[in-house]
């Protein structure tokens, strides 16, 4: 039973990381229809950022987090205002051009950072575990999970409850009325990009506990994100959350059963969706 | 994505003289080239290849897909494996398995990720690509003892008594091979199937209305398509001596996609000037500066994406035209 | 002989039923007419005829045949041809490409790889023979967005029916025409022989008082008039609901 319960944890904490990196990327690809290969990309901008801050710097975990996000917003907001936009109504080359960046900023990375890998860091009062059903557990996953919560229902919020979450749901269903109606699209589009780059770099500072600091996180992160989205859906935060916790668990299982095949798990899973429901499980139709 | 307009009635001998002229430049080239350099120019040849076998899904079908390096690292993998646990050298065994798996992965490709369209095939491609190569990272049979990855690859046996390959005629072994391939194509693209997915790129739902079975066409495209990219795929085992897992990834299907583009999509020729830019770039970049060459391809790329977009052999190609009008090799 | 049967068909998208239990039939010949406001349905029940749609209930038949659950590209073999409401011919593509993709689709050359499209004599001597008729021979290698929109709609049309079509669908194929280029329209539909079929959707009534022998009214996907042009003009629902908006 307790076996159970820790695979589930781990399951799901590593889940709510998973739902962090999704969801940003779902949120542009619906609200702007750009699919941002980049998005692992900065991801992993954050986490060196991140790290820098709180490890080296020995600032705190949450100010690491502030400057990961704020790091990755910025890269992400210069290259839609500065080149993406340029391709407004070309998905293709929208799409290749942020594929080019995942190469571009990974090097960059290797650059400035140097190739080693960081070891998984978290904050000091984090250190340390729980006892659950007599087995310790860290309390860094817990964090995790709440995290991943807290963020959810906030970003659940800004999409169903807010203005900004309606500009948004109308502008993809209709750009040309939504202009029409004198709402400053170009606007919403640039905070868009921002916020979810912006929770790409803070997620790399957070699942920097579970997946550490690597150069070549940009593209493991990004096939991750983008098994949670087809198997999750396009365009909700629930389905990020759907697709993530899904995959998560089904991994910690996967892991804890068949040590070998592991990864297969994820891809059997995506392999499953795509035959039964090409949508995505909370998908609309395509 | 611009893509150059098919013609139909073009005058012949403009397009004959310059594929002559290059199959010409290609036969004699290596007699001035040591042997590094006939090495490069058989990574050349192989890389337009597998360039070409991705203009036919992306450039003329309109499929974007990010999976391809799947078909041609099964190509070099069914190599590496006759040749590791079977020690089976003979090209006219090696090359139809490297084919026949080849077009196996594709066609199951095929099945799942035409299942979706537009961006969300890319998606699924890049997921498919990476499960191959997790998979080939993972199970120890696809590797040599201790490694990952199988070395050990020779040149191939043609089995022709007292002959063995050497640098020089793995060249002219590898050019026969792409002039045979771009004949195919060439047919391919001119046929009614090939305009047939030339339509479908630009527009699925009218083809459907006039009569085309559209799934099938993208589907037999992708197949046909994973074929090419296999015998890609073989001579490069052969050229490399080794094969890893990141050859059935996403750092090998990217490079097809970059020199496809940067030629010039849906034209007959552009991926093949693509992949010797490429390989042109590539080669200074790994004298001078080898460890930015992930950031000099990313900036070119996106620099062709932003200000090059119909590829640069569609240029040239402006330029030839001009030329032949001028001098009066073909009416205007 | 009937053409088309169309019984109980309905269509919903998500909680609106954009097309109502429709039941009408066409027979070989006819110039049948389908009018109504804005949003009554008409090129979804066209969508649902030529199968871009799938029915929610109901039944089509042609010639015959069930037809309900075909894909597109099998209705377009048994003799369905679609001028579209936006005019899709491809953009990118030449005069010529296009005449030779639509030749192509109903033949089973269509899926021939390794002979040079031109190398089917007969088709190519037809897309010839068409764009001569039409006047374009001497555009065929110019990419179809430099045509004017008149010669646009003129081609799809005539692209239409150089398929030789048993039923011709005709969605508005007068908008965004001048006067003169709808007369031309009108012109080339009067001009059909007697076996051809022709289904037009249309808000130009006097296209359709022209060409139509019979008119059917939708009003939110329901048909609530059916008849020849004096009984639809005499009709006093219709008038109410759809002329009086006119």
């Amino acid at each position: 039973m307790s076996w159970f319960v820790i695979n589930l944890l781990n399951g799901v904490s590593y889940g709510m990381v998973l739902f962090l990196i999704a969801s940003g990327m779902s949120i542009v690809l619906g609200a702007m229809g750009i699919t941002n290969l980049a998005h692992g990309a900065f991801y992993m901008v954050g986490a060196f950022v991140g790290w820098t801050v709180a490890v080296k710097l020995g600032a705190t975990l949450g100010l690491g987090i502030l400057a990961g996000g704020l790091a990755a917003g910025l890269v992400g907001l210069a290259m839609e205002r500065g080149l993406l936009r340029h391709l407004y109504k070309q998905p293709n080359e929208q799409v290749l051009l942020t594929f080019g960046f995942v190469y571009i900023l990974s090097n960059v990375c290797l650059w400035v950072w140097g190739g080693w890998p960081r070891m998984p860091f978290t904050a000091k009062f984090l250190t340390g575990s729980f006892e659950i059903m007599g087995r310790a557990y860290p309390k860094a996953r817990i964090a995790i999970i709440l995290f991943g919560l807290i963020l959810g229902v906030g970003l659940w919020w800004l999409q169903d409850r807010t203005r900004m979450g309606a500009i948004v749901r109308a502008g993809m269903d209709d750009k040309e009325t939504t202009m029409g109606l004198g709402i400053n699209l170009e606007l919403a589009f640039a905070v868009i990009f921002f916020i979810s780059s912006f929770i790409a770099g803070a997620a790399g500072v957070i699942g920097a506990q579970l997946l550490g600091v690597r150069t070549d996180l940009g593209m493991e992160v990004l096939l991750l994100a983008l098994i949670v989205i087809i198997v999750g859906g396009v365009g909700s935060i629930q389905g990020a959350l759907l697709g993530g916790i899904l995959i998560g668990v089904i991994d910690a299982f996967g892991k804890a059963l068949f040590p070998q095949m592991a990864m297969f798990t994820m891809y059997l899973t995506m392999i499953i969706v795509l035959i039964v429901r090409p949508t995505g499980l909370l998908g609309r139709k395509i | 994505m611009v893509v150059a307009n098919r013609r139909t009635d073009k005058n012949s001998i403009m397009t004959t003289v310059p594929y002559l002229a290059g199959a010409l430049i290609l036969a004699i080239i290596p007699l001035f080239l040591s042997r590094y350099g006939q090495g490069l120019m058989t990574r050349f040849l192989i890389f337009a290849l597998f360039a070409m076998s991705y203009n036919v899904v992306f450039g003329y079908a309109g499929l974007l897909s990010l999976g391809h390096a799947a078909f041609f690292g099964a190509g070099g993998y069914a190599v590496a494996l006759l040749k590791l646990h079977y020690n089976v050298d003979l090209f006219w065994i090696t090359a139809p398995f490297g084919l026949l798996l080849a077009t196996f992965v594709a066609a199951l490709f095929g099945i799942v990720a035409l299942r979706v369209t537009g961006i969300y095939f890319l998606l699924v491609t890049f997921a498919l690509g990476q499960m191959l190569y997790s998979l080939a990272w993972n199970v120890k049979w696809l590797s040599s003892k201790g490694m990952q990855g199988i070395t050990g690859i020779n040149l191939p046996d043609l089995g022709i008594p007292g002959f063995s390959l050497d640098t020089t005629s793995f060249y002219y072994m590898v050019l026969i091979c792409f002039i045979i391939s771009c004949i195919l194509l060439y047919r391919l693209v001119r046929s009614p199937f090939g305009l047939a997915l030339v339509g479908i790129r630009e527009d699925e739902s009218r083809m459907e209305a006039v009569g085309y079975n559209v799934w099938l066409y993208k589907y037999t495209a992708l197949v046909i398509s994973g074929a090419f990219a296999g015998i890609a795929g073989v001579l490069f085992a052969y050229y490399n001596f080794f094969v890893s897992p990141n050859h059935l990834g996403i750092a090998t299907s990217f490079l097809p996609m970059v020199m496809a583009i940067m030629g010039g999509l849906g034209t007959f020729l552009g991926p093949v000037i693509g992949a010797a830019v490429f390989i042109f770039v590539e080669t200074f970049a790994s004298i001078f500066l080898p460890q930015r060459w992930p950031l000099i391809l990313g900036g070119l790329f996106v620099l062709t994406i932003m200000f090059a977009r119909e590829g640069i052999g569609v240029y040239l190609w402006k330029i030839w035209e001009k030329v032949s009008h001028r001098y009066g090799i073909v009416e205007g | 002989m009937e053409s088309l049967r169309v019984e109980g068909l309905s269509k919903q998208f998500g909680g609106v039923q954009a097309v109502n239990r429709v039941t009408f039939s066409v027979e070989v010949g006819d110039r049948v007419a389908i009018i109504g406001p804005n949003g009554a349905g008409k090129t979804t029940l066209l969508n649902l005829i030529n199968g871009q749609l799938a029915a929610t209930s109901g039944s089509i038949h042609f010639f015959g045949k069930d037809v309900t659950a075909l894909p597109t590209y099998k209705r377009a073999h048994l003799g369905q041809a679609r001028a579209f409401q936006i005019i899709s011919l491809f953009q990118k593509l030449t005069v010529m490409d296009n005449v030779l993709l639509t030749l192509h689709g109903t033949r089973s050359s269509r899926f021939k790889m390794f002979r040079p499209i031109e190398g089917f004599t007969d088709v190519h001597n037809k897309a010839v023979q068409t764009l001569r008729t039409l006047g374009l021979w001497e555009k065929r290698n110019e990419p179809v967005s430099t045509l004017a929109y008149g010669e646009q709609r003129r081609l799809e049309i005539d692209l239409g029916l150089a398929l030789e079509p048993k039923l011709l669908l005709l969605d508005e194929p007068s908008a965004g025409l001048t006067k003169e280029e709808g007369l031309e329209i009108i012109g080339v539909i009067k001009g059909l022989e007697s076996s051809n079929t022709v289904l037009i959707v249309d808000h130009d009534m006097e296209l359709v008082f022209e060409v139509a022998q019979r008119i059917i009214v939708l009003h939110y996907g329901e048909i609530i008039a059916d008849g020849t042009p004096d009984e639809i003009e005499s009709d006093k629902r219709v008038r109410e609901i759809y002329m009086g908006l006119d």
